[in-house]
């Protein structure tokens, strides 16, 4: 894919305090918010794309078994494939600590296209009760 | 770019359409991909247009009697042009029984609600009677009979007018009533011991602001509203007025078809006191249950709602006719009806109504007598309706496929295929009612497409009547195709199966024998498998090739091969495409239909030459006599020539091969009309 500028709305809806435009993300950023979006989408969730998402907040209450991390690996991989198709070379790894009753998720990316160095974003889910 | 019109109700088009108007009017660029914000903030875009876009599209949907699917709103339009949808309808039979041993006992009633316990297909119905019947007991006998029972359970229900209440509604509480079945009777207070009877109107000629009457309207879950007058349509209701209805709550069509009754009901002599229930005799049947249906269908209220409306409840032209007595009577399959100027010879002032009942052939003579009574009210004065048994025509085919071994080499199979394709034809609405047509065309291709084997077929059409004779008696017959026949040959164009007439005692039959192009005359011979014809009568009646009319002149058949007193006579139309005109009810005939499976060599690459491909005849091969699959006769004596073993086949015809004007004097003839003889009863059905 040929290099090109990425430019997406922020749903903070914040002004820009110097062109008074709502605020844009642009590029890296831009792309990083999209794997987030996949990330924390539900299954079923985007209208009429019932397989758009992941299963990361299902898996919260799942039991905590060996195929769980490699489950939710494949997923989380297979989903960034699909449907983000500006990011390549895709590592997925996911932490399960059950005694504190926590998932740690970093996916690792590369941009198609950009020379920007290899991006990651790392998620850690627990309970908001314990 | 403008956004553009939303012309369907598809997501992902409004998405794209979405997306198009942001690409050229933004800078933003992420739209594109699925996992962006943009790209949520267009779902809901996209989303909310669609919810709205199908709410719309639903709600004027509604809004139209044509497009509506909610059965509350369908009826709710067809009430505004006057339309009360059927309810369902009880299974009606008609049973007698007496009572015998009576003392001191004048008259007695069979009390309304349960009368009897009707023994159904797997299950027991319930019968009511919807009023009270009081007989007269004479020497200690009273006799119940041809009593009308209803099926289903008898409800009764009472509601007080409160004129204090804004809008009182008076809604009968059950779903399934049957509303003939609905008698309301109005009381000034609950204490008064007499009552008026209000009578159920369905239009407002001639209801006067006294009018003891009262309008049903169907309202949501398939229930009903009674609504009475305002003193200026009909009577007003009184404050404290006491309405009682009565109604019987039924299972329609599952009702039908009960034979067996046993008394369970209640019946009082003059006194009020019940009577020993020894005295009362078994049940016998009179008729046993039918007529019983379901509630009006949308599709039938589409279809009548508007017709009942542009005949304003008239049955002026044949149309009319035709749409009343379907609002009257529910379990019509297919009717027609025309004036009797279109007969010949012309029977003024009569309308001919022919119907096709859903569960059965015939209307019963019970069931013409009442829809009989029932036109009345609707049709215009001096105009006589007169039913007639609807006139079956029936069609047949003789199907060769070719078929290529090398992709299906399973025979039978196919023949199967082919059968059932061919019975789905019969059943389709093309040709099962009147008006019908057999479409030629239709049915070859169908026989095509049954696999992929199958490379090509060639198909014949017969048409058949039968004859239905009158035995023993002199009479002539004429029979009617409605469409024109095909000389073919000089003669044994039209052939039948056997009967027997007097003073002859082999097995005739008749054939035809070409005059000229329009006409041909109708000779009787007996035949011998094998032999060749011996005609016994040479002027036996005349063929009218252009109108397919054959009239048999005075005869006296005494039996048939064929059960039920049946001569089956088959002609070869002009046209492959069969058209029912006017009472004929086009029926195809799949237990004289023949399929012959032929193998394609060349298709099939085992002859490519084509040197020993079998070649079918697209044309008739004449017989002298007709080949039937229908039953035969039983317990007579009279056979075919050829009557196979199994005694259901009554095959027979020889091929015509040669010419059969073989001169045989006629042994007996038959053309006296003078004493009996002569009346023109019987024709074809």
């Amino acid at each position: 894919m040929a290099s090109r500028a990425f430019k997406d709305i922020n749903l903070s809806f914040k002004r820009h305090p110097v062109t008074n435009d709502v605020v844009a993300i642009r590029d890296e950023d831009a792309i990083k918010r999209s794997v987030k979006n996949i990330i924390f989408t539900t299954l079923g969730e985007k209208p009429f794309v019932p397989q758009f998402g992941s299963v990361i907040n299902e898996s919260l209450f799942d039991l905590n078994t060996e195929l769980s991390e490699i489950r939710i690996t494949d997923e989380i991989r297979s989903s960034l494939l699909n449907y983000e198709p500006r990011i390549d070379n895709v590592i997925v790894n996911v932490t399960v600590s059950p005694d504190t009753n926590e998932m740690n998720c970093v996916v690792q990316y590369s941009i198609v296209g950009l020379p920007s160095p290899s991006q990651s974003v790392d998620v850690l889910l627990f309970p908001a009760r314990v | 770019m403008a956004f553009g019109q939303y012309v369907n109700l598809d997501f992902d088009q409004i998405k794209t359409s979405i997306k198009d108007y942001l690409r050229s009017n933004t800078n933003f660029t992420d739209y594109d991909f699925e996992g962006s914000n943009l790209s949520i903030i267009i779902d809901a875009l996209a989303y909310n247009t669609y919810t709205t876009a199908y709410n719309t599209n639903m709600a004027a949907n509604e809004c139209f009697l044509d497009s509506a699917t909610l059965r509350e709103n369908v009826v709710s339009l067809a009430r505004n042009i006057g339309y009360v949808p059927r309810s369902r309808r009880s299974a009606r039979a008609k049973v007698s029984f007496n009572v015998s041993g009576l003392t001191e006992t004048s008259t007695l009633t069979l009390n309304s609600g349960v009368v009897c316990n009707g023994a159904g297909e797997n299950t027991n119905y319930i019968f009511c009677i919807p009023e009270d019947i009081t007989v007269p007991v004479t020497n200690g006998f009273a006799e119940f009979s041809n009593i009308e029972i209803y099926e289903g359970v008898f409800v009764s229900e009472n509601f007080t007018v409160d004129t204090s209440l804004f809008n009182q509604r008076y809604v009968l509480d059950n779903s399934f009533i049957d509303t003939s079945t609905i008698k309301v009777k109005v009381k000034s207070s609950s204490t008064a011991t007499s009552s008026v009877t209000y009578k159920q109107i369905d239009n407002i000629v001639g209801v006067t602001s006294t009018s003891n009457s009262y309008l049903l309207q169907e309202i949501e879950d398939e229930r009903y509203e009674l609504i009475f007058g305002d003193n200026v349509i009909g009577r007003k209701l009184s404050n404290n007025n006491y309405i009682t209805a009565s109604y019987i709550v039924t299972d329609g069509k599952d009702g039908n078809g009960a034979a067996e009754f046993s008394f369970v009901g209640n019946i009082t002599n003059q006194d009020g006191a019940a009577i020993n229930a020894s005295l009362i005799s078994l049940v016998s049947t009179d008729e046993r249950s039918r007529d019983g249906d379901e509630i009006e269908s949308i599709s039938s209220i589409k279809y009548f709602a508007p017709r009942i409306y542009s005949s304003q409840y008239r049955a002026v032209t044949s149309s009319d006719y035709e749409s009343v007595l379907g609002y009257i009577y529910p379990n019509v399959e297919s009717v027609t009806a025309f004036g009797g100027e279109e007969m010949s010879p012309p029977r003024f002032g009569k309308v001919f109504i022919s119907v096709k009942p859903r569960n059965g052939d015939f209307l019963s003579d019970e069931t013409k007598r009442e829809l009989v009574q029932r036109l009345k009210s609707y049709a215009v004065a001096g105009i006589v309706p007169e039913f007639i048994d609807l006139k079956y025509l029936y069609v047949e085919l003789k199907v060769n496929p070719y078929y290529n071994p090398s992709l299906n080499d399973d025979q039978e199979n196919l023949k199967t295929g082919v059968s059932n394709a061919l019975t789905q034809y019969s059943r389709s609405i093309d040709v099962n009612k009147f008006g019908g047509r057999f479409k030629y065309s239709k049915a070859v291709s169908l026989i095509d497409s049954v696999d992929s084997s199958i490379t090509s077929n060639i198909t014949l059409v017969t048409i058949r009547r039968n004859l239905k004779a009158v035995l023993g008696q002199f009479a002539q017959y004429e029979i009617c195709y409605g469409n024109m026949f095909h000389t073919q040959e000089s003669s044994y164009n039209v052939v039948s199966t056997g009967f027997t007439i007097e003073g002859v005692t082999e097995t005739v039959y008749l054939a035809d024998e070409v005059i000229n192009r329009d006409k041909g005359r109708i000779f009787f011979f007996t035949y011998t498998e094998g032999g060749t014809p011996n005609i016994i009568k040479k002027n036996a009646g005349t063929v009218d090739y252009m109108h397919g009319e054959i009239l048999i002149d005075t005869v006296n058949i005494l039996s048939t091969v064929i059960a039920n007193n049946v001569v089956e006579i088959q002609a070869i139309p002009h046209s492959n495409d069969i058209v029912g005109l006017r009472d004929l009810y086009v029926k195809f005939d799949m237990s004289n239909t023949t399929i012959n499976m032929i193998q394609d060599l060349i298709a099939s690459g085992e002859n490519t030459s084509g040197s020993r491909f079998v070649h079918t005849h697209s044309y008739y091969t004449p017989t002298f006599t007709r080949k039937s699959n229908s039953p035969v006769a039983t317990g007579s004596a009279l056979l075919p020539s050829t009557a196979s073993s199994t005694g259901t086949t009554t095959s027979s015809s020889g091929t015509y091969a040669t010419s059969t004007t073989t001169s045989s004097t006629p042994t007996t003839t038959t053309t006296s009309s003078g004493g009996g003889g002569g009346s023109s009863s019987g024709g074809g059905y």
